[in-house]
């Protein structure tokens, strides 16, 4: 517990360091070096409890209203923690260098002080273990992610974002007060533990309670229809706040989810039924509208809804194998969901930071103006192409594991009998996501870096620093780890399965099933690798004998290709888009000469935007009566008085 | 012989056969339409005479497109190690490696339409755009048809879907696994980019979609390139003979006899509907590919009405 503690100090220190420090040189190292050296020292401690299967925590008992404050590290705590720690202190040192290249380098003090901050909330809110100290972690952490979102404020764009995000989140926090305060009517203190002891006191409220969770969290974690905040926030924020947020922000939603379960015990159905069903909608629906997607960081966004739904299956696999008592089924839902949760957390923050470098040499996020980074970038290309390969599943990489996982889970079902044996079609749903995935990636990586340049801004562009690489760096490297030595992982994996599962003991049966479960693609992945490898080398061996010659790209004939001829982003993506009509939310232009795409987020604009101005208008109805005259509010007082007397009189 | 051996022959027997298949497709087209065709060994004709020859590298292009071939051939051979070509186990098994299957080859498709887009030709772009849009589709049929069998079989490798698991599923399931099976023939036609949704034949780029993909490769490259799409072809041609006549409880000489007539037969099956058929308009495709899964959704209901 005491790294864990000094880690958490450290990181403090590095949010207090930018503001309390002389400007230059020494502060952003200072501030790099405690971040760094707080997240080493807080992700061993996670790996220390992971190794180790048991769980440590401290308890202190302040003299302040709310109970006892407690933090401990379990194995469910111990892997969000390593998440935290290892995307927080990369994208710490891609953010330093990203600020003080910006248009606005004096920011660096308070974006760097705000980033350590949340990072400092995020570790303590997947620690704590107490409801008001988890509050409290919850808000602030709420706080300092909207402070970051909105570090360009000069933009109305971005005000917009962050407000959207504000009300979102805030909304979260008052549900979850809603369902610790139900749910701790039976406890005797606010800690989690007596919250656990209580589950079976509160028989009439359980129902409420899982339902009020699902929601809170959900709307932190982003599945459709509550992930209407999150492309906004996305596409305002500075590449590493996305990176952050989409990496782990978004992820304690799942924690909580995750935790929810661990304290309430096995599920009913019901709660594993919606939960694949949510999952399944939003992966369905975000890649699609990812699809749609012009600007590069709303896209990434809307891949986080997509990779959302994905955890959530995974999730309600787990929910549904405890419901019905399969223990396999359990541990394998959860365990994928959490592998596929720190998956994400390292892909999608690679490629918000591979983004982020493109944006910071061309000034635009339009995918329809760039074109040929591959020869002006060429090590953000790789960086952009790993992450996109682990993004859409296919092996030798991460994303390959966790989503197998899940389909092995789903495979799983089929050998079942019952009702359970439905959950089968969720794998050719999933298998269509992955095909959107893959075409949406391929619209990506294919338009911004492939080809030819299609703006004077994408032609301009170079190499970004090794501040902007070496983060990338590793996490590429730990895409790359995860997809080819999985087994290692398999231990852990089931002793989270079953520890979320509620039942340890579960553990070493699923450990088995397991270990041996993912030494099937382990052998896969290092053959297919090996065999691309060895492809490759046959390949250039046997080219170098025969004449190679350059030639302009076969234009059919035609002899004077522009980059304009290209294809578009929107017309890659029209296919697909037209196949699914209006689900997709896109408004096709075209005419003669002209084709072009705009998305909506049928949430947010077709639905909430609407609903919210119905209510502006009902309430500017009621503005009368509130008119800032202190007369008129004398007599809505004495009436008040009155009427209440009255209701006395009448009551008797 | 002991099981790997069998396995390792049946896949040198899909290796050479291959480029055969189409073949014998184009061979049974012409027959049919009163015209004389094409040898049925063009390909390997055609393959040599690539390999021989040197390449032509567009400007544009980056090492994306220069790496892309022999990726895609290494997709599809890692596709043939899973597959129990010899109707009994696969050289690579392991619960789920169905999803390793389909996602490999997306593997080598994702790097093919990365090739395509890196030329910068609209021609390329045009044909990825619509590859990818038929792959997904083809995607969701084929995990509708490999859920069928699991619920069948009760297994989660495709060595247990196809092999003695299916053989034994077999009296009951008939329906439901012929069902599958003409389904994924239909899907194989999408996937491997055959009439009715992509005519190899057609001259006009704008109408293709595969062969458009592939304009600019050349030499060795174009060679690997078509050598990978007929053996993808051959792979889910072995899957459809295996799921019609499992043979598991055959000699291994049989299983190989009826391996390499099935996929014989496959190709003329490919050859009379490319004979009978039009190509599709593209608008038209998606009703084609959601036919052709729904296809397998009848069967997995089926299969999950009845053994409940």
């Amino acid at each position: 517990m005491t790294p864990f503690l000094i880690g958490l100090g450290l990181v403090v220190a590095a949010a207090i360091a930018p503001v309390v420090l002389p400007r230059g040189g020494a502060r952003s190292r200072t501030f790099g070096v405690l971040l760094l050296a707080g997240c080493g020292l807080t992700a061993a401690a996670g790996v220390i409890v992971l190794a180790g299967g048991g769980s440590v925590h401290q308890q202190w008992r302040p003299y302040l209203p709310g109970g006892d404050w407690v933090i401990g590290i379990d194995p469910l705590s111990a892997v969000f923690v390593i998440a935290v720690a290892v995307v927080g202190a990369t994208n710490g040192v891609y953010g330093d260098a990203d600020v003080r290249a910006s248009a606005h380098p004096e920011r660096s003090t308070e974006a760097n002080a705000t980033y350590a901050a949340l990072v400092a909330s995020l570790l303590l809110v997947v620690t704590a273990q107490s409801t008001l100290l988890f509050l409290t972690a919850w808000e602030l952490m709420a706080i300092s992610s909207f402070l970051l979102v909105i570090t360009e404020h000069e933009r109305a764009e971005v005000r917009r974002a962050g407000w959207i995000y504000v009300v979102a989140t805030h909304a979260a926090t008052l549900l979850l007060f809603v369902m610790f305060a139900l749910w701790s009517t039976g406890a005797h203190d606010w800690t989690f533990a007596s919250l656990a002891a209580a589950w079976g006191g509160a028989p009439s409220h359980r129902g409420v309670i899982l339902l009020l969770g699902l929601v809170a969290f959900g709307l932190k974690a982003g599945y459709v229809p509550l992930h209407f905040w999150l492309p906004p926030a996305h596409s305002a924020s500075p590449a590493h706040v996305s990176a952050l947020m989409s990496g782990i922000v978004i992820k304690t939603g799942v924690y909580g989810i995750l935790r929810l379960l661990t304290l309430s015990g096995t599920p009913p159905v019901w709660f594993g039924w919606t939960v694949c069903m949510l999952g399944a909608v939003s992966a369905m629906l975000g890649v699609l509208w990812a699809l749609a997607q012009h600007d590069m960081k709303r896209l990434l966004a809307y891949h986080s809804v997509e990779n959302i739904g994905i955890i959530m299956l995974g999730i309600g696999l787990g929910a549904l194998g405890g419901a019905y008592g399969h223990p396999a089924l359990a541990i394998l839902g959860y365990g994928a969901a959490v592998l596929h949760t720190v998956n994400h957390a390292l892909f999608k923050s690679l490629l918000f930071m591979a983004a982020g470098a493109v944006y910071r040499r061309t000034h635009t996020r339009n995918i329809e103006e760039l074109g040929g980074l591959a020869r002006r970038m060429p090590w953000t290309f790789v960086m952009f192409l790993i992450g996109a390969v682990a993004i859409i599943g296919v092996p030798p990489l991460n994303g390959f594991v966790s989503e197998w996982l899940i389909y092995v889970g789903i495979f799983e079902t089929a050998r079942t009998v019952g009702d359970l044996r439905l959950l089968i079609c969720a794998a050719p749903v999933l298998a269509l996501v992955g095909g959107l995935a893959l075409a949406c990636f391929a619209k990506v990586v294919g338009i911004v870096f492939l080809g030819t340049p299609r703006s004077a801004c994408a032609a301009e562009s170079s190499e970004v620093g090794s501040s902007y690489l070496m983060p990338q760096a590793v996490l590429a490297f730990a895409c790359v780890a995860i997809g080819l030595l999985p087994a290692l992982l398999a231990t852990s994996i089931a002793r989270l399965g079953a520890f979320v599962a509620g039942d340890p003991a579960w553990g070493s049966v699923g450990a088995a099933a397991t270990i041996g479960t993912l030494r099937g693609p382990m052998l896969f992945a290092i053959v297919l690798a090996a065999a691309i490898a060895v492809a490759m080398l046959a390949r250039f061996a046997f080219g170098r004998r025969r004449p190679v010659r350059h030639a302009p790209t076969w234009g059919c004939g035609y002899p004077e290709p522009t980059a304009r001829m290209q294809y578009t982003a929107s017309s890659f993506a029209s296919p697909l888009i037209s196949m699914f009509g209006a689900l997709s939310g896109v408004h096709e232009h075209r005419g003669a000469t002209l084709f072009h795409s705009e998305p909506r987020d049928i949430v947010l604009d077709a639905v909430l935007a609407r609903a919210w101005a119905r209510v502006e208008s009902a309430a500017l109805r009621l503005r009368p009566i509130q008119q800032g005259r202190l007369q008129l509010y004398l007599v809505y007082l004495v009436a008040a008085v009155l009427s209440c007397l009255l209701y006395l009189i009448v009551a008797r | 012989m002991s099981r790997p051996a069998s396995a390792w022959i049946a896949l040198a027997v899909v290796l050479v056969l291959a480029p055969a298949v189409l073949g014998v497709a184009s061979r049974t087209r012409a027959a049919l339409t009163r015209r004389r065709g094409a040898p049925v060994l063009q390909l390997y004709y055609d393959l040599a005479k690539l390999l021989r020859r040197g390449s032509v590298f567009s400007d544009t292009t980056t090492s994306v497109f220069r790496a892309a071939p022999a990726c895609v051939l290494s997709a599809a051979l890692m596709a043939a190690t899973i597959v129990p070509l010899d109707g009994r186990g696969a050289l690579i098994r392991f619960a789920g490696d169905v999803v390793a299957l389909a996602y490999v080859l997306a593997l080598g498709r994702f790097l093919l339409v990365l090739a395509a887009l890196d030329t910068g030709s609209s021609f390329e772009g045009m044909g990825a755009s619509r590859e990818v849009a038929v792959a997904s589709v083809v995607e969701l049929g084929l995990f509708l048809s490999f859920g069928t069998l699991a619920v069948l079989t009760k297994t989660l490798s495709l060595s247990g879907m196809l092999g003695a698991a299916l053989a034994a599923a077999w009296p009951a399931g008939s329906p439901a696994i012929v069902m599958t099976a003409v389904g994924l023939f239909a899907l194989m036609l999408a996937e491997c980019a055959r009439v009715p949704v992509d005519d190899p034949a057609t001259h006009l780029e704008l109408t293709m979609i595969h062969e458009v993909m592939i304009l600019d490769h050349s030499g060795p490259d174009l060679a690997l390139i078509l050598y990978a799409s007929a053996l993808e072809l051959s792979i889910i041609g072995a899957v459809i003979v295996t799921l019609l006549v499992p043979r598991s409880g055959m000699p291994v000489g049989v299983s190989l006899a009826v391996l390499g007539g099935g996929l014989i037969v496959i190709g003329a099956g490919i050859g009379v509907v490319e004979a009978t058929m039009a190509r599709l308009r593209l608008p038209k495709i998606p009703l084609y590919l959601a036919s052709a899964s729904s296809l397998a959704l009848f069967s997995l209901v089926l299969v999950l009405w009845s053994g409940a």
